[in-house]
């Protein structure tokens, strides 16, 4: 059949889902020190299932109204975010073109369809017990760590490359090193960017888009929290896909393109939970029966009652043993979050694992954490300052921070605010243990006062004779923890001097 | 994809990898440098001489002094006087070459916290190489934290761009293993190429106190022009900081006194730490610029172990009753 002219607005779904996508990598790369006055994380605050996390766990902010627009949306539009503009679910759909899928039983396929109630409920049970460990799987969330980990390191790289190659005609050298200076702190580093986990976040990336693989867009379909989420005020959807029964000659095209698995009862009806108003489905019609209209008959999966039990009570398990976790009880020592975080307890509730502080973050310091809080930390930010450390003027970390996980501070009071502490270790000190000369802590020390002093000492050394040095000591009254002296800690591989979480 | 197509994007990876990894061979190799590193910083000290050569070849009914030192309420002001009774930036920029401007950057600080050099003393300096015919002048330091925010809180940025000059942030490219034939303590270490390229040099430190050096100015902002990891230089530090002074010889050192920082430095923070000599130096040698910056301390280069030793090794004149020295409040 030849194709036939397309009507509607969904024919410029392609052209929306780029601009989203190119809006969402945009506002990410823009997310760097010194940030201006343009609000760049509008994605994430614009996620219900973070706002709503938010909310429970007692943060208000005014930007939510945002998320609220997009919550009730469903409504009206089905799940038209999941298909005009979500960029995981973009990047799922675009990648998902394998030809042969290994498909689903028919008994299996009902048991996924019920799988949207049952992570909601999950969720739910997660929620109850104050952890927002389910929010690494929030498709935003995702793409934004994604694109932080692992897209724009890859681009600091391949730039590098590529400047490391036009570097070898020197007649190129001076617009090589303009252009590195241009870009540097921006798209490129002078140390090249780095993320723990990387691997980690690939992998997970890579099994959310061989999910389709089984069928087309998988994960959106069954997996996502925030699509079940919208799923659930989509059952309520007051306008949507309606088919002319009349004219509708149950040839089954419609099933056959919906790339959400929205269609139901003999063609006639839509899982409004899951129909996302891209309209494919009237694309094809060969007889012209389908078009959105108010009231569609709606077909919605409901759960049995032990159905129901058993997702929650899963969930509040989950949750309990969360709560009532030992890393709960004693974080890891070195574990230091970024000035500006709350206490544990409520910044683990409130963290999305979104990494845009790591985004923001200008000496990389900020990585994300694998355990050192539980596996509920999974993902959410600390500072290894292997990498580097808490720069004196920047505060950008908070600001960017969309659930307020990390409160934002003005750069006067960051500068007193106290993550962690520095501890030396006398045994691995230079000056302490090989009684030579070295002082890079004290020197490099940003406080005013000098959170380092050194002391004159005479000491005997184990040859015998007496020698006159300086020892680094911490003051505790002065540290604020910020790693300066970690960093840069001559002591190859374990610096000899550390910072220590802080307690609360 | 057909197989056809996925040889081709293959074959395609191949060759953009082998070419990347041929780039590093070629950076390991050191086939663009035309030249070995050792050759490179003989030659280095060979301009050296002979600009010093032709300057005081060319007749003159009175040599330029050996420091020029000038105080007074505005910084530019004092250090462009500075220049000129060293006979004026034509005497170190030739027409149409390029100067490169080593400031000292090690954090990102305000100009008030005296941590980094004065960005009107660099801004006025950058202005007087364009006046004497650079082409090009260029503005680097390699500071212990984030460039960019080093660069633009210390305000160098701002003033270098506006004088039509052009920072550089360092990466490992712009750096180059270099031989230090007569080396105590350091052999070789890693320097920025365009300290060595340029037609001039300019070194420009501020005088501040030092928790280990004693006091930090012209000879130890070099420190600022090493890669590699720096850590351990602070062992013998000031037999290797004259070790490196063998082989980089700027063609000016401008020390900038304008403010100074007297306790906690070299990165100190607080305003009780600086004081406001509004003075500059000027020389062409780094210890007879440093002895002098001593004094604004109460100290002497006797004070100072890396300046007796620099004396000692014959790397310049310590001894402020032999050098004719230009003072003057402007």
């Amino acid at each position: 059949m030849a194709a036939r002219e397309r009507k509607g607005l969904h024919r410029y779904r392609r052209w929306s889902q780029l601009a989203f996508l190119a809006l969402f990598l945009g506002l990410l790369a823009l997310t760097v020190w010194p940030l201006g006055n343009v609000f760049l994380g509008s994605f994430l605050v614009a996620d219900p299932l973070v706002a709503i996390n938010s909310l429970v766990n007692g943060v208000l902010r005014v930007e939510m109204w945002l998320a609220l627009v997009v919550l009730v949306a469903p409504l009206f539009l089905g799940r038209a975010f999941c298909g005009y503009v979500c960029p995981m679910g973009t990047l799922i759909e675009w990648t998902s073109t394998a030809k042969r899928r290994i498909g689903l039983s028919e008994s299996a396929r009902d048991v996924w369809r019920r799988m949207p109630t049952i992570v909601l409920l999950f969720v739910a049970g997660l929620l109850l017990f104050g952890t927002g460990a389910y929010l690494v799987f929030d498709p935003l969330t995702t793409a934004t760590r994604a694109a932080t980990t692992l897209l724009f390191p890859a681009i600091d790289r391949t730039v590098r490359l590529a400047g490391d190659i036009a570097y070898l005609a020197p007649p190129l050298r001076g617009a090589v090193d303009s252009v590195t200076t241009a870009l540097s702190g921006r798209i490129i580093y002078a140390e090249p960017r780095v993320y723990g986990l990387a691997l980690l976040v690939l992998g997970m990336l890579a099994l959310m888009l061989a999910a389709s693989l089984v069928e087309r867009r998988f994960w959106c379909r069954h997996l996502c929290p925030l699509g079940a989420l919208f799923g659930l005020v989509g059952r309520g959807a007051i306008r949507g896909r309606v088919v002319d029964a009349e004219a509708c000659i149950s040839c089954g095209k419609c099933e056959q393109v919906c790339p959400l698995d929205a269609v139901r009862d003999g063609y006639r009806a839509t899982d409004t939970s899951r129909c996302q108003m891209c309209m494919k489905c009237a694309d094809v019609c060969p007889a012209d029966a389908i078009s959105t209209a108010a009231r569609p008959r709606r077909s919605l999966y409901t759960p049995s009652r032990r159905a129901f039990l058993t997702a929650g009570g899963a969930g509040l398990l989950a949750g309990f043993f969360t709560f009532t976790g030992l890393s709960r009880r004693t974080p890891d020592r070195y574990l230091v979050r970024p000035p500006g975080a709350r206490d544990e307890s409520a910044f683990l509730a409130l963290c999305t694992r979104c990494g845009q502080c790591m985004k923001v973050c200008p000496s990389n310091v900020l990585q994300p954490s694998l355990s050192k809080s539980g596996i509920e930390g999974l993902f959410t930010p600390e500072l290894d300052y292997r990498v580097g450390s808490c720069d004196w003027n920047c505060a950008e970390c908070g600001k960017v921070c969309p659930s307020s996980a990390i409160r934002p501070l003005e750069l006067e009071t960051k500068r007193k605010t106290v993550i962690g502490r520095a501890y030396i270790d006398t045994a691995r000190c230079i000056p302490w243990t090989d009684y030579r000369t070295c002082l890079v802590c004290q020197e490099l020390c940003p406080i005013p006062d000098k959170a380092i002093v050194l002391t004159e000492e005479t000491v005997s050394r184990p040859e015998g004779e007496p020698i006159t040095i300086k020892r680094p000591h911490v003051i505790e009254k002065r540290c604020i923890g910020c790693g300066v002296c970690e960093t840069h800690c001559p002591v190859p591989r374990e610096a000899a001097i550390r910072v220590r979480g802080r307690s609360g | 994809m057909d197989r056809r197509e996925f040889c081709r994007i293959a074959l395609g990876c191949t060759v953009i990898g082998c070419s990347g990894g041929l780039a590093g061979c070629a950076r390991l190799l050191d086939w663009s440098s035309g030249g070995s590193d050792a050759g490179r910083a003989v030659s280095m000290s060979g301009d050296t001489s002979t600009a010093t050569v032709e300057a005081t070849a060319t007749p003159q009914t009175e040599p330029p002094p050996d420091l020029a030192v000038r105080r007074g309420e505005d910084p530019a002001t004092n250090v462009r006087a500075a220049v000129a009774s060293l006979g004026g930036m034509e005497r170190f920029v030739k027409s149409g070459g390029r100067v490169a401007i080593k400031p000292n950057v090690i954090v990102g600080r305000e100009p008030e916290f005296a941590t980094t050099t004065n960005p009107a003393v660099v801004a006025a300096v950058v202005s007087m190489a364009y006046e004497a015919g650079a082409a090009e002048v260029v503005v680097f330091d390699r500071p212990t934290s984030d460039p960019r925010t080093a660069y633009s809180v210390s305000g160098i940025e701002a003033a270098v761009n506006a004088a039509g000059g052009a920072m550089r942030t360092l990466t490992d490219r712009n750096f180059e293993r270099v031989e230090i034939p007569g080396g105590v303590a350091l052999t070789s270490w890693p320097l920025v190429t365009d300290v060595f390229e340029a037609d001039t040099f300019i070194n420009m430190p501020i005088a501040k106190h030092h928790g280990m050096a004693i006091l930090t100015m012209a000879m130890k902002n070099l420190m600022g022009i090493m890669g590699g990891e720096r850590g351990e230089i602070h062992q013998e530090f000031d037999q290797k900081i004259v070790d490196l002074a063998t082989v980089v010889r700027p063609h000016l050192v401008i020390l900038d006194a304008y403010r100074i920082m007297v306790r906690n430095g070299p990165t100190g923070g607080s305003l009780a730490d600086v004081e406001t000599p509004k003075t500059v130096i000027a020389g062409t040698s780094m210890p007879s610029v440093d002895a002098y910056g001593a004094t604004l301390f109460g100290l002497t280069a006797q004070d100072l172990p890396y300046l007796r030793n620099a004396q000692e090794r014959g790397v310049g004149v310590t001894d402020l009753t032999q050098l004719r020295i230009d003072e003057l409040t402007t």
